[in-house]
């Protein structure tokens, strides 16, 4: 994984702790371009996506996270949970 | 504490029993089949084998204690009329009744049904409004003209106190509960959210993107608000 794209995904983590979650989707969209590879990227846009009811976006992303790492258990609740809904 | 009897322990009547016991309400669960019956023994407070149909085991049972008894006995409208006619005479206070159709539900009302139910209906029609407005979770009939609604903020009242947004001068809509996303660290460093209601917030309180609404109002002025 990149430096710039870990920077990012820790800079999305700052953005949804600090409820800014448009801001957490556009430094994730950045980190996006770098590598398609990393599951934490597509959790964290699961989870901004989801805190602003964007419910398809969110289940996309959190499947796109566990499709990278088919034993993300955080991924796969808010799944679960999203799909019960 | 309120005491329930649920009638008919088929995929309506064991969610209802098995919901109402983890409210912690005592549960009697009843049906004629025994594997039904053994199924919720430790779900609810009692599981009884019996034939509802039999008045007089309703009656030896106690039956009539009961503040509230659902039945729930699938597609034998026969056994429902029976068993509700029977529970009012004994002068059961509420009866709720599940039918499957509008000529059911129909009958089971002149029998003295105090409550109809017709879940797959209103469950269709419920998923039916939330594919037509994504944004609308949930709306409860107060009156024929008043409603309660919970809805995804519009994104033009974000960040903004709920005395600025003045929705009770110019729309006529209560704030009564904000339902929002309180983010947190884990452990391991990633990120997640806890639901938190704020109940009757004030007018300082400010909104957040992402916050869901629970308003109260008149149905045509909910309904300018959806549209926003």
């Amino acid at each position: 994984m990149s430096e710039e794209q870990q920077d990012l995904i820790e800079l999305s983590d700052f953005y949804i702790l600090s409820q800014r979650y448009e801001e957490a989707i556009k430094v994730l969209k950045r980190a996006e371009k770098i590598s398609k590879a990393n599951p934490r990227l597509y959790y964290n846009l699961g989870i901004a996506y989801e805190a602003l009811n964007e419910v398809s976006e969110a289940r996309e992303s959190f499947r796109l996270a566990l499709k990278l790492n088919p034993d993300f258990a955080s991924a796969q609740e808010h799944l679960d949970k999203l799909i019960g809904e | 504490m309120k005491q329930f009897a649920v009638i008919g322990l088929g995929r309506f009547g064991s969610s209802i029993a098995r919901a109402l016991s983890e409210m912690n309400f005592e549960v009697l669960a009843i049906d004629k089949d025994e594997s039904l019956v053994n199924a919720m023994e430790g779900v609810v407070s009692q599981a009884v084998v019996l034939d509802a149909t039999d008045a007089k085991s309703l009656i030896e049972l106690g039956i009539k204690e009961f503040d509230t008894v659902i039945v729930s006995m699938g597609e034998t409208i026969e056994d429902s009329i029976m068993i509700t006619l029977t529970l009012k005479e004994l002068g059961v206070k509420q009866v709720i009744v599940k039918a499957q159709n509008d000529l059911h539900s129909r009958i089971l009302k002149k029998v003295g049904a105090d409550r109809i139910t017709l879940p797959e209906r209103e469950m269709a029609e419920k998923l039916a409004q939330g594919l037509a407005s994504p944004k609308i979770f949930d709306f409860i009939e107060v009156s024929e003209t008043h409603g309660i609604v919970e809805m995804v903020l519009p994104k033009k009242f974000a960040n903004k106190t709920l005395s600025e947004l003045k929705l009770r001068d110019k729309y006529q809509v209560s704030v009564i509960a904000i339902k929002r996303k309180l983010p947190y660290s884990k452990p391991d460093g990633s990120t997640d959210f806890k639901e938190e209601v704020i109940i009757g917030p004030g007018g300082a309180d400010e909104t957040i993107s992402g916050d869901v609404l629970i308003l109260l109002g008149r149905n045509e002025d909910i309904d300018k608000i959806k549209k926003l």
